[in-house]
């Protein structure tokens, strides 16, 4: 069953904070990570389905799916003096694989791929004691042509009715966003409007809305990220979101949001 | 004009294959990255880039990259990679 909901700010500088960064900006987000560490500890979930884009670490330009599960028994990366593991849940990882397909979703399924820090950012600071296993799920965020925000939010629902048929306790987590545009030459000025009037249609239960977006208008806002949050909105039907924190930097906006379902 | 080509993030064209494994490699490989802080030329020989490339990713020029069909986010994280290795600036890691 789904037992939670959330989305979480990845940007690396909240774990390698440069000088460049605002130090109270950074604890902030990191206050909202730990109220979701404690929500987590309350919805003692079984798993941890985290849906985020990989960025282009386990998936180069050699191979690119559209979406992939991490079937493995454990998953691993390394992002600079970071080292990290977490085992995945491999019944409900293979359930998603096997009904996700059954139910005409093509997934990519990998038993070996690095796990982004994409992943890791928010399990690093949001992750309960005692430790809870993970179900890695990549959406394509940076390698044009991504998926439609309709065809994820499709994914999202079908990812709801298959989690919820499960007897696990498990929540679902997206990683990314929101408005920022990396490696180009709008790196500096974010659409933060953009965002307050996503979030406001989020707190407003009208997540839905979010499915008739187009790639495009993604790209413009710096928002290609928002596919994780639309696979979950998929998933969380008309709940309301609740917003832990939206804090602007001179270059992203973060924000951590939980559904209340 | 073609709306796609306004795209902050566009597909990458075949021909800049090389160029974006070589950014690949300094992101995601820690013995490459060594390699390219060691010598940068060889390294890029490595990847067989041409003279255009190797002239922006010298210069850590990118616009320049980008015009040769680079991935801006390989740029980005590239460059943070390449300054968290050589100790440029300071982290503060938690």
């Amino acid at each position: 069953m789904l037992v939670g909901a959330f989305a979480c700010a990845h940007t690396p500088q909240l774990i390698a904070r440069p000088e460049t960064e605002d130090r109270e900006l950074v604890l902030r987000v990191h206050a909202a990570f730990a109220r979701v560490r404690r929500r987590l500890e309350m919805l003692r979930p079984d798993a941890i389905a985290v849906v985020a884009g990989d960025h282009v670490e386990a998936f180069f330009l050699d191979a690119v799916p559209a979406l992939a599960v991490y079937a493995g028994a454990d998953a691993a990366g390394t992002f600079g003096p970071y080292e990290y593991r977490f085992p995945v849940h491999e019944p409900l990882a293979r359930a998603v694989v096997e009904q996700g397909i059954e139910r005409g979703f093509d997934l990519l399924y990998t038993q070996r791929a690095r796990l982004d820090y994409a992943f890791f950012v928010p399990l690093h600071f949001t992750m309960p004691a005692p430790e809870v296993p993970i179900v890695p799920l990549h959406v394509n965020v940076y390698l044009p042509p991504q998926p439609t925000p309709r065809r994820c939010h499709a994914w999202g629902r079908a990812l709801g009715e298959i989690l919820g048929a499960r007897p696990e306790r498990v929540v679902l987590m997206a990683s990314g966003g929101m408005s920022h545009y990396p490696g180009t030459d709008r790196y500096a000025s974010p659409d933060f409007d953009w965002d307050r009037r996503v979030l406001d249609t989020l707190r407003d239960g009208r997540g839905a809305e979010l499915a008739a977006l187009t790639g495009e208008e993604l790209d413009k806002a710096g928002n290609v990220e928002l596919r994780t949050w639309i696979t979950v909105l998929g998933a969380v039907g008309a709940a309301k979101a609740e917003v832990y924190c939206y804090e602007p930097s001179w270059h992203h906006g973060n924000a951590v949001v939980e559904w209340t379902l | 004009m073609d709306p796609v080509n306004e795209m902050h993030y566009r597909f990458p064209p075949a021909s800049a294959y090389p160029l974006n494994r070589c950014l690949y490699a300094l992101k995601s490989d820690d013995a490459f990255r060594a390699r390219f802080l060691a010598d940068a030329k060889a390294a890029m020989a490595e990847h067989g880039l041409d003279a255009e490339a190797q002239a922006a990713l010298l210069g850590a020029n990118r616009d320049a990259l980008v015009a040769c069909g680079a991935h801006p986010y390989l740029v980005f994280m590239a460059d943070l990679r390449l300054r968290m290795a050589r100790g440029t600036g300071t982290f503060e890691y938690f």
